[in-house]
């Protein structure tokens, strides 16, 4: 019965619908603040630097660095017996460095913290696409 | 008038610690908080405040008044929320006590957390909460992947090492072979830590805690009252509530600290003491790195030294500042941070047994330091002299 648990998929919600049909699309989007132009993360209606409401969906660099990585071996979900062991890391963006997200890693080699990634979108169900990182 | 020293711990009680109770939540709640009134040598009747937290996974403080035949419940707590709210409870009845809401009220926590309901979403869907969309599609969806996460940062930013994460394994279960309680008893080795299998890089089996079925209840009144009663009063002498960042919230950008450090200042400040003055220490282990991150936080070393801090023994039994006396949720049992509370309540009694820490007066008991959640509570707790 458990083993019925499919693989979790995006559950986009009144805030973040845009972020991933914008990936859907091939587009890696973030909200800028309309009043103070930071960057937001994760998606949300006001701006946690300023408090602002405004803001508007703009295409953001798809680069960033290395802050950690994990590597799980046990299986938490059924779904994910045939995966493991699997890497996933932790990337902090060049666009704004204070936003950090977690995401799949697609190379073979260890990640190495500080490096260089870019993003590659990954394929899911349901016509998501999934922001995973490799070696710029 | 400040709440320090206002309120007291005049009983606490637990059921077995195990990985299959074959009873309710509301048998195991009942169990351990019968037991604190009985320890606390006062009656049922005369509860009339509950507390409790729980993620939907345990019975709620309205269930067990009917249950325990309490009429007319004067206050109540129904706190949502895993470890890093744990030791608020406390503070939550403490203030209610203090501003005579009600007189005598229990905190407990009651949960199967292996044979019902286990954390993390094991063999269950993830939680619905906001930021899961942004990490479950990647597999990630525990609490041993996130914490893993920061642990993997604070090896790369600070050296720390497997050894000295094994360190804490090997100084708790060397703590939990002198506790009764324990549910995991057996001594091991640093070798044993290193060869025990991966569950997620960089934590072993060995760094995660257990999974437990069990409930701990504490029993409050007034530390006036609390003179007449059978046990020696142990004060709330501070208790503190903390917010930060977490990794996935915009301004934090270093993982390796948490919020625990912004509300240590005001923790000592209200209790009246500093890092120095703690005898003893019971501090959330849901992995062995979370000790790590908060003997730094607190202040009992320098940022990035904890892994040394441990593996030169201080915190182990007859070193400085001996820590997690009772074998933690590592050794043992995961009693979502309560366990810590009725263990540092027994040091400050002198009722620890063979892991006694010798004229421990002053103890500080810390709930999960708000990496993942961004919250998180303390409290400092000091024998009545």
């Amino acid at each position: 019965m458990s083993d019925a648990i499919p693989k979790p998929l995006p559950h986009p919600d009144r805030d973040s619908e845009p972020y991933w049909k914008a990936l859907s699309q091939g587009r890696f989007q973030l909200q800028r603040c309309g009043s103070c132009n930071a960057l937001r993360w994760p998606p949300r209606a006001l701006c946690n630097r300023c408090v602002g409401f405004e803001f508007e969906w703009v295409d953001v660099a798809t680069t960033g660095r290395i802050v950690s990585w994990t590597r799980t071996h046990q299986v938490f979900a059924p779904a994910y017996r045939g995966e493991v062991p699997y890497t996933t890391v932790a990337v902090a963006l060049d666009a704004q460095e204070d936003i950090s997200m977690i995401g799949g890693w697609s190379t073979d080699r260890d990640p190495r913290a500080g490096e260089t990634v870019r993003i590659r979108l990954v394929d899911a169900p349901e016509g998501f696409k999934l922001p995973c990182w490799e070696p710029a | 008038m400040s709440l320090r020293d206002q309120v007291a711990i005049v009983g606490i009680g637990c059921t077995e610690f195990s990985k299959d109770s074959g009873v309710s939540t509301l048998t195991l709640a009942a169990r351990a908080i019968l037991a604190a009134v009985e320890d606390a040598g006062v009656q049922a009747s005369e509860l009339d405040g509950i507390a409790t937290f729980r993620v939907g996974d345990s019975v709620p403080p309205a269930i067990l008044a009917q249950s325990l035949g309490i009429r007319d419940l004067r206050y109540f707590v129904d706190q949502f929320g895993g470890g890093s709210v744990s030791h608020s409870i406390v503070g939550q009845a403490a203030l209610a006590i203090h501003a005579g809401i009600a007189e005598t009220v229990v905190c407990y926590r009651a949960l199967n957390a292996r044979s019902e309901f286990r954390m993390g979403g094991t063999g269950r869907p993830p939680v619905d909460a906001i930021e899961t969309q942004y990490q479950a599609p990647f597999g990630y969806f525990t609490p041993p992947q996130q914490f893993a996460m920061a642990a993997r940062a604070h090896m790369e930013r600070y050296g720390t090492s497997a050894e000295q994460l094994g360190a804490v394994a090997v100084q708790q279960r060397a703590n939990a072979s002198l506790n009764e309680r324990a549910m995991m008893r057996k001594p091991i080795s640093l070798d044993d830590y290193l060869a025990s299998r991966w569950i997620v890089e960089p934590f072993r089996l060995l760094d995660c805690c257990l999974e437990t079925d069990g409930a701990v209840a504490l029993l409050l009144t007034s530390a006036e009252r609390a003179r007449d009663l059978r046990q020696d009063p142990i004060l709330i002498s501070g208790v503190t509530w903390g917010s930060g960042q977490t990794l996935y919230s915009n301004q934090q950008p270093d993982s390796t600290r948490t919020s625990a450090a912004d509300m240590a200042p005001r923790l000592f400040e209200m209790a009246g003491v500093g890092p120095h003055d703690i005898d003893v220490a019971e501090l959330y282990d849901c992995f062995s790195y979370s000790v790590l991150v908060q003997l730094e936080d607190y202040g009992f070393c320098k940022k990035g030294e904890g892994g040394a801090f441990v593996e030169s023994g201080a915190t182990a039994l007859g070193g400085s500042l001996p820590v997690n006396t009772h074998g933690g949720f590592l050794s043992e049992g995961y009693v979502h941070g309560l366990n810590h509370v009725y263990e540092a309540v027994s040091q400050l009694r002198g009722d620890a047994g063979e892991r006694q820490v010798e004229n421990a007066q002053v103890a500080l008991s810390a709930a999960q330091p708000g990496y993942v959640s961004g919250n998180t509570s303390a409290l400092v707790l000091r024998r009545d002299s």
